[in-house]
């Protein structure tokens, strides 16, 4: 029981860092756009390139962009977290099901950034 | 200085419905979608992009709160994930050949689904939930559990029945998220609740805590296709955000029934404007 309630105090952490951190980026993002009016962005399709390089790295746009990514690799970390759980309670069921999880959001994140 | 006027409408849009959405599960997409088309004019790809980034964000910070108050079955959500994942994929790339007339009705059609659901639901008392055992499936993976109803003042314990029917609902609601940017809690609450016999505040909790993990599959698809438009996006994750936190702390003093007749009517009205809209009417 003790084991349940130290994973969900880890999830729970997890999960509202990765949420504050994405809300600070999205928010300095936003506040430098509506400051600087520069509504550059590059249009159309992106690539992982820039979205973790970027140019120009600290234009408003890109910090914006930061902050998205930050808020979709959260949830990623939590289903790692608990690969990690179920592991060291010997779960072999769970330990299965939460790593098929991970690998069909691996597969998206790289069919989905090519 | 740059402060349109659509930056400010798109945050008061999404504090709205992220409220609504946090206290029903519906991580707030199903009304904002349409919000956004309606009062922004905002293109439905657009929309939906926008939505799905803010549904990752819904979800996380509410489950914040309901995972620390324990009504979060980790378990049942976990194993439900591995259905709602390889939906939400599915629905990601069929966006890409749809138009938007098309996407309209289906949008429609699935509010409409929603509002059908819950109003059939609404009309049973909230306490003929019947307690059901574990069927097979439920009881090898242990995805029964219990949680502290303060509304009640007692303690529930449930089991999940209908596992397998359960699933493959949770399948179709992982495409319906990914194809049109909402968080498929409309689907998957009354598939727990109902079919699975769930407790509908369990339901609600994990239903939300599935819908980011679901949400991230499909969002970077949409990032990738060009689907996000960063100044849109932004007013509406932090307008979502901010009513997520406000609606998981209203949540323990709602009752779920009381909910639910006001969701119905909110449905009902954008559904058939969609569907309407969708026929060029």
């Amino acid at each position: 029981m003790s084991t349940l309630k130290s994973m969900e105090a880890l999830v729970s952490n997890i999960l509202r860092v990765g949420v504050l951190m994405s809300a600070a980026l999205i928010l300095f993002g936003l506040t430098l756009t509506i400051v600087t009016g520069d509504t550059s962005c590059p249009n159309g399709k992106m690539d992982l390139d820039w979205l973790i390089m970027g140019d120009p790295f600290f234009g408003p746009s890109h910090i914006l962009f930061l902050g998205f990514l930050t808020l979709i690799v959260t949830p990623v970390l939590r289903i790692v977290a608990s690969i990690y759980v179920y592991t060291t309670l010997h779960d072999n069921a769970f330990t299965t099901i939460t790593t098929i999880v991970l690998f069909v959001l691996v597969v998206s994140f790289t069919l989905g950034i090519g | 200085m740059y402060l349109p006027l659509y930056v400010i409408y798109a945050f008061i849009i999404s504090l709205g419905s992220g409220g609504l959405g946090a206290m029903l599960g519906m991580g707030g997409g199903t009304i904002m979608v349409p919000l956004l088309i309606f009062l922004l004019k905002v293109p439905i790809h657009i929309a939906s992009g926008a939505s799905i980034i803010a549904v990752v964000a819904t979800s996380s910070a509410a489950a914040v709160s309901y995972v620390k108050e324990e009504m979060t079955n980790m378990r049942l959500g976990m194993f439900l994930e591995l259905a709602t994942t390889i939906g939400a994929v599915t629905g990601a790339f069929l966006i890409a050949v749809m138009s938007e007339a098309a996407l309209r009705i289906i949008f429609g059609l699935s509010l409409l689904y929603a509002a059908s659901t819950m109003f059939l639901q609404s009309r049973k008392m909230e306490r003929s939930w019947a307690q059901r055992p574990n069927d097979a499936i439920a009881d090898k993976l242990h995805l029964g559990g219990n949680y502290f109803d303060s509304a009640r003042n007692e303690s529930i314990t449930y089991g999940v029945s209908n596992t397998p029917i359960t699933f493959i609902i949770s399948y179709v609601a992982g495409i319906v998220s990914g194809l049109l940017g909402i968080g498929g809690g409309g689907i998957k609450v009354p598939a727990m609740n109902a079919v699975g016999g769930v407790p509908m505040k369990v339901a609600v909790a994990t239903s939300n805590f599935m819908i980011g993990v679901t949400a991230a599959a499909s969002a970077l698809v949409y990032i990738r296709n060009g689907y996000c438009d960063a100044f849109l996006t932004a007013p509406v994750v932090l307008g979502t955000l901010a009513g997520a936190f406000i609606g998981a702390r209203l949540i323990r003093h709602v009752r779920g029934v009381d909910l639910k007749k006001i969701f119905v009517i909110v449905l009902l009205v954008l559904g058939l404007r969609m569907i309407l809209s969708g026929v060029g009417v």
